[in-house]
């Protein structure tokens, strides 16, 4: 018989300490030892950064399905020049972009007609024009543009920050998503992989009525509330709390008895803050407290093509305002736009142009955008030459993202793809390179912030990835 | 007991030591196995890798396509091999390493990275204490970046034929009771580990139970299991177990679903018009009850692709053979595409993603648009499948209104077969009238269409004449007409219709269309079948038919090299919680490798020797001594192998959410174990846009409300029932053959909260009370009995009376008859709420 070789049963503090994932390894050793003392809100609470952030928090507008850049931010006036002449032999033809362009604010920048209310804060905007990911395709380049890499399970940029930063507010998530897609990698891309599960993000969303439904029957676009189950009428606070006292007592000796388990680690600290988010959440949810102005200006109405997106937009903002780390909303519109773009492109646009501008100016006057970085992006760009004569297809070598606010330098441009916008040619930034720099902004050396597993140091940026110094102001 | 000159007892030693010392100075020298070097590995990981990749790779590597003088940097090989002036890294030799001498600057013709400063001197003293202490580099040739790609084609493993090979034999193996354990067994031994101990036999049989049939063991089933191994020995308990199971009718309930998520069924088309499909529900019963009939796998898969072509002996074989083709109709449909070629090509297009995914584990989709160089499929091979599916008609049954701009037929069952219907009839008259209706607004078309044609003929203005509106109406009253004619018969009886598939009058060859675009053609290409895997091809493929009987013969070829390893891997991840191919849907080039290729080969060839038989693998795997250990967590072990992939233990894993809601049903006495009549979908839904149905107050919020079985739960594209949204459903628009588990809140709020969870513990105290009365001690050993398949510890037994006493008297009453039990539900419910009710060990 093969010997059986069990270690020893180790001591309590011991078999915890290895059970929570070496966060030893990681010089998180305090919080193993909070953590085995019974304090479980540890992991949440905020933590030194490597050096002086810039921003606190980070908003991440994500485009999904890549967003043409040179119909919206890069400006190609050679591609209608050229247009209709063929890319190779009997090949694609370019196609001009069918919208005007113009030059805003005291830095110049250029929109297109389709984004008027973003245009407006030119000077509040860093464009990068020169991103580049790996792969043209939706599910790789998405999970790329989330976690960095898209052949290997890893946890996502918004994971890495609050495990990085810790949150303001752990009456809160975290990390908080709303509206997701289910495709594309779906929970890949807010999820934790081998970090601890309580980085994961919260989803949430409702089911909507279509916006025609919603005018014709003059209803609320978003009947029901976005997060359910999130009152307990049933019992009084007093109650609640001991049953969750007996189930966190069940849960913490099974995990002893357990050693490692972080399925069950997670538990223990999901269901503590699902506790608390019952009181934090509708509070942050209701929409009433707002003035109307305010909700006029991101666009929000019955009907309106603006009011989902406003409305996200609006709660980003007070989640921001609550102290949630890491909000990323994902756009209620297409922008795959392989056929017909010129329409659906501007539909898209009409959808979301002016509750992102709002977002924009509401923080400013909060002063706030001075320490909440503002993302917006997809997971590439469209080629410049037509698919179909009507639309684009996907483009991975060059494309634009832009940040504002967070100690990025406003009414900038940086880096830039040739002439016809199709490859980045001035100062390509690589998804690592962009990860990196978000990091930093957030005051995070993105290769001293690893996590061990199973005896190798991970980083959000691989091995690689170099900030983009030139774009912090 | 042990020596130290035991080699396995060598390692463990080792590999604490490395452990132990961060450096791991010594570590190297000790032994080349990979597994032995951790310490070395991690200083490559943390200190050389990322200084080469940053300062080397731009001119040596693969990715950069540059190896200047000859040399890579970016593999073990590689770096040791050098290039034209000799091997870069020598080894324990820093003095041989050219790699060193060119970082020092120390030779004025060789200063490396050029043109810039030298690197700093710590990372230059890195790079020396690598070398000395053994260069350890993981870096392989073939996993590196997208190395394995590049090796796509005929060479590539997965489109190898599988191999046998002798069943690996380790010295004194005492262990191993199956073929398969004799894998594991060997591999394990390789790399210096061994096996855990067997699990308890209560671990065992909630294991066994939820992985067979989705449910926890009763408390009954629990003890007799555990007095007949102490009577008849493990290995015989096991197998009347196992046996049982397999006879179930719960066994296909829980393995049908694992089918129906890579069949990406659904009750909806998805996409924005997200139109609810009222028959879907045929084809989820139809794959539930193959599987309990363990119709073979070849057979399985000849049904879905081409039941309607299959001969048959009676009217209710050729129903359930109308209805297997269900599985080429389930998919997404755009139905706001206005184009109908287009809409043509994306439901083939889809049709060959499913089928390939599913099957081959690998798409062939990928090649609609181009070439990719490395893939093994090419534009050809699409097409060529393409025709297949642009030969054949799909009936999805939704039809034309302001909601939906594409009809699509449903497809007829013989009404002989006697199946049940759900939709209703309606009189004689009121068909006579929508025909008549009908004829009309055709007409009305015709002459409206005319009179603009002479219009414009004559020069006229014809604006006013036949406008849009018009056209727009008539389309959407016509499409609502043979919306409901196409459900009844011409007297107006309800007719039994279900999803799937026919060939169509004409067959077809499809052209290349370039960048996939449909106006754009290039070259007719022949219906034929991938050429990659070498296997015979059929002859051309007759006019007659549309070749998917022939394209199904192919696939389940014997010979087929991926079709019966596809199917044994996702069986192994359903019993180990992972497949030996990781990426249980890819198997091509962008895929993981196999854990264990030799046993992977040696299952597949079992599996179509055994005649495709589910269940039989199903219990060649759960029999096996790889199966039957403990869960229980080793830190040596762990380092080594922290993502388990030898199995030197079994995972610990969280339940999908069916078995969640299932097992919240089963310990509280309310799961209704028949089968429910159709779907909501069916029954009550019928076919209408999806984002309306929330203004339907007969509809429960949770989209639940049942005491079924969660597979007959409804599956609408994004608007599932809220415990299958949260506990991690598979996607209900791509095959999935490997779900996510994460870990939220909202999954808390859910089991803290919500009606259902809250109606389960009421019926659980309820239960127990019933059958223990007033006695606190043995109502808390019942309700841990029957939700963790053990009785409470002495510390769990404290607690458990302590909150029974607080929560009465906190509630203002004394413990006894209403306070007691509504004491008890909430007790009830924190035991539902606990990790360990929805992990099993």
């Amino acid at each position: 018989m093969i010997p059986d070789l069990v270690l020893p049963r180790r001591s309590v503090l011991k078999s915890l300490a290895s059970g929570f994932g070496y966060l030893a390894f990681a010089g998180l050793a305090q919080e193993v030892a909070a953590r085995a003392a019974g304090n479980s809100d540890s992991e949440l609470a905020p933590k030194p950064t490597h050096f002086a952030p810039r921003a606190k928090r980070v908003i991440f507008l994500c485009m999904n399905g890549g967003p043409s850049h040179v119909d919206l931010f890069d400006h190609k006036p050679e591609l209608a020049k050229q247009a209709g002449s063929e890319v190779t032999k009997f090949g694609p033809r370019m196609m001009p972009s069918p919208f005007k362009f113009a030059q805003h604010g005291e830095s110049g920048l250029s929109f297109s007609e389709v984004c008027p209310n973003v245009a407006k804060h030119a000077d509040d905007i860093c464009m990068i024009h020169s991103m580049q990911t790996d792969l043209p395709n939706h599910s790789q380049a998405f999970i790329q543009l989330h976690t960095g890499s898209f052949q290997f399970t890893r946890p996502s940029m918004g994971a890495w920050t609050v495990y990085g930063l810790g949150t303001e507010n752990t009456d809160l998530p975290g990390f908080i998503t709303l509206n997701p897609p289910a495709d594309n990698g779906g929970a890949r891309n807010y999820g934790t992989s081998f970090l601890p599960s309580i980085f994961q993000a919260t989803k949430i969303g409702t089911n909507q009525i279509p916006g025609f439904y919603a005018k014709l029957m003059g209803i609320d676009q978003e009947p029901g509330p976005p997060l359910k189950n999130i009152d307990n009428s049933q019992l009084s606070a007093g109650q609640q709390r001991r049953q969750l006292d007996l189930i966190r007592e069940l849960n913490a000796s099974k995990l002893k008895r357990d050693a490692h388990h972080p399925e069950i680690e997670g538990a223990i600290e999901t269901f503590e803050l699902a506790f608390r988010m019952q009181h934090s959440v509708p509070e942050l949810l209701d929409l009433k407290s707002e003035q109307p102005t305010m909700l006029e200006s991101y666009g929000i109405g019955a009907g309106l093509p603006t009011d989902r997106f406003g409305r996200q937009c609006l709660l980003a903002r007070r989640m921001a305002e609550a102290g949630v780390r890491f909000i990323e909303l994902t756009a209620p519109v297409g922008w795959d736009h392989h056929f017909l773009l010129k329409d659906n492109l501007a539909e898209s646009c009409l959808a979301t142009d002016q509750p992102v501008a709002a977002l924009l100016a509401d923080l400013k006057q909060r002063d706030m955008l001075k320490d909440t970085l503002v993302i917006w992006a997809g997971e590439f760009g469209r080629t410049p030459y037509a698919q179909s004569g009507t639309g684009r297809d996907h483009n991975n070598k060059g494309f634009t993202i832009w940040m504002a606010g967070g100690g990025v330098k406003g009414g900038m441009a940086y880096g830039a793809t040739d002439e016809f916008g199709h490859k980045a040619v001035e100062n390509p930034v690589s998804i690592h390179d962009w990860h990196a720099t978000i990091l930093h902004l957030l005051g995070l050396d993105h290769e001293r912030l690893t996590f061990n597993f199973a005896g190798r140091d991970f980083r959000l940026t691989d091995v690689y990835g170099d900030v983009v110094h030139e774009i912090i102001s | 007991m042990f020596s130290i000159n035991d080699p396995i007892l060598t390692f463990r030693f080792v590999a604490v030591v490395a452990v132990t010392l961060v450096a791991g100075v010594a570590t190297a020298q000790v032994s080349q196995k990979p597994a032995d070097d951790v310490a070395g590995v991690r200083f490559f990981e943390s200190n050389i890798r990322p200084v080469l990749v940053k300062h080397c790779y731009e001119c040596h590597s693969k990715q950069s396509g540059a190896s200047e003088g000859g040399l890579r940097l970016d593999t073990r090989e590689a770096v040791r091999a050098g290039g034209d002036r000799g091997p870069a890294v020598v080894p324990g030799s820093p003095e041989k390493s050219i790699l060193l001498t060119a970082v020092t600057h120390s030779d004025p013709d060789l200063k490396m990275p050029p043109q810039k400063r030298r690197l700093s001197d710590s990372v230059i003293a890195d790079l020396r204490k690598w070398i000395e202490t053994g260069a350890s580099d993981p870096r392989e040739e073939a996993s590196d970046e997208l190395a394995s790609v590049r090796k796509a084609g005929r060479d590539f493993w997965a489109f190898q034929a599988p191999r046998l090979s002798v069943v690996p034999r380790v010295d004194g193996d005492v262990w191993s009771r199956r073929d398969v354990d004799h894998f594991i067994l060997s591999k394990l031994r390789e790399q210096g580990l061994v096996p855990s101990s067997d699990a308890e036999m209560p671990a065992l049989i909630r294991r066994l139970h939820f992985d067979l049939i989705g449910l926890p063991p009763s408390p009954d089933a629990i003890d007799q299991f555990v007095d007949r191994t102490s009577k008849e020995g493990v290995d015989k308990a096991l197998a009347i177990e196992v046996d049982d199971l397999l006879a179930s009718p719960q066994f296909g309930e829980r393995w049908g679903r694992h089918w129906l998520d890579v069949a990406r069924f659904a009750e909806s088309s998805g996409k924005d018009a997200n139109i609810s499909f009222p028959y879907a529900w045929r084809y989820r019963d139809y794959v539930i009850d193959c599987v309990n009939a363990d119709v073979p796998y070849d057979r399985f898969l000849t049904e879905q692709l081409a039941g309607d072509l299959l001969p048959f002996d009676s009217i209710e074989e050729r129903a359930r053979l109308l209805i297997a083709t269900g599985f080429l109709a389930v998919g997404t449909k755009n139905l706001d595409e206005m184009n109908a070629l287009q809409f043509q090509a994306d439901i083939v297009d889809e049709q060959i993603d499913t089928v390939t995914r599913a099957v081959l584990g690998s798409s062939v989709a990928c090649a609609r648009c181009h070439d990719h160089k490395f893939d093994a499929f090419s534009m050809k091979d699409y097409y060529a499948l393409a025709g297949i599916f642009a030969s054949t008609k799909t009936y999805f049954g939704t039809f034309v209104s302001p909601a939906n701009r594409v009809g699509g037929d449903p497809l007829p069952l013989p009404v002989e077969a006697g199946l049940p219907v759900y939709h209703e009839s309606i009189k004689p008259e009121r068909v006579a009238k929508l025909e008549a209706e009908l004829a009309k607004l055709r007409q009305e078309e015709k002459d409206g269409r005319a009179a603009v044609f002479k219009a414009i003929k004559e020069g006229r203005d014809a604006s006013n004449i036949f406008t849009l509106s018009d056209a727009l109406r008539i389309f959407w009253r016509t499409g609502s007409i043979k919306g409901q004619l196409e459900k009844v018969d011409s007297d107006g009886k309800a007719l039994p219709l279900t999803m799937g598939v026919r060939d169509r009058e004409k067959v077809v060859d499809v052209p290349v269309l370039k960048r996939g675009e449909i106006d754009q053609p290039g070259d007719v290409v022949p219906r034929a079948f991938p050429t990659v895997f070498g296997l015979r091809q059929a002859n051309a493929l007759s006019k007659d038919a549309s070749g998917r009987l022939e394209f199904a013969q192919w696939l389940t070829d014997p010979q087929h090299p991926l079709t019966s390893r596809v199917m044994v891997n996702r069986i192994w991840k359903h019993v180990f919680g992972e497949g030996l191919v990781a990426t249980v849907d890819d198997f091509g080039s962008t895929g993981q490798l196999p854990s264990h290729p030799e046993l992977l080969d040696f299952l597949a060839l079992r599996f179509v020797e055994n005649e495709w038989s589910i269940k039989s693998m199903v219990r060649e795997l759960v029999l096996s001594r790889t199966y039957r250990q403990a869960s229980t967590w080793r830190e040596g072990a762990f380092i080594s192998d922290p993502d388990n992939r030898l199995l030197w233990r079994m995972p610990k894993r969280r339940l999908e959410a069916e078995a969640i809601r299932d097992a919240m049903l089963a310990v509280s006495g309310e799961l209704d174990r028949a089968r429910p009549e159709a779907s909501l979908v069916g029954r009550v839904i019928g076919d209408r846009p999806i984002s309306l149905i929330g203004l339907d107050k007969r509809l429960p919020t949770d989209l639940d409300g049942s005491l079924n079985r969660s597979v007959y739960l409804p599956v609408i594209r994004d608007r599932l029932p809220d415990v299958l949204e949260l506990f991690d459903f598979a996607s209900a628009s791509f095959v999935t053959g490997a779900r996510e588990t994460t870990n939220v809140p909202t999954q808390a709020l859910y089991l803290m909260n919500s009606p259902f969870v809250r109606d389960r513990s009421t019926a659980l105290a309820k239960r127990v009370r019933d059958e223990t009365g007033d006695d606190q001690k043995a109502a808390i050993n019942s309700v841990f009995r029957l939700c963790f398949g053990r009785k409470p510890d002495a510390d769990e037994e404290t607690s458990a009376l302590k909150f029974l006493s607080d929560d009465s008297e906190a509630n203002g009453q004394s413990p006894g008859k209403g306070g007691g039990a509504d004491a008890l539900a909430r007790f009830c419910q924190a035991i539902l709420c606990t990790a360990e009710f929805r992990n099993i060990d």
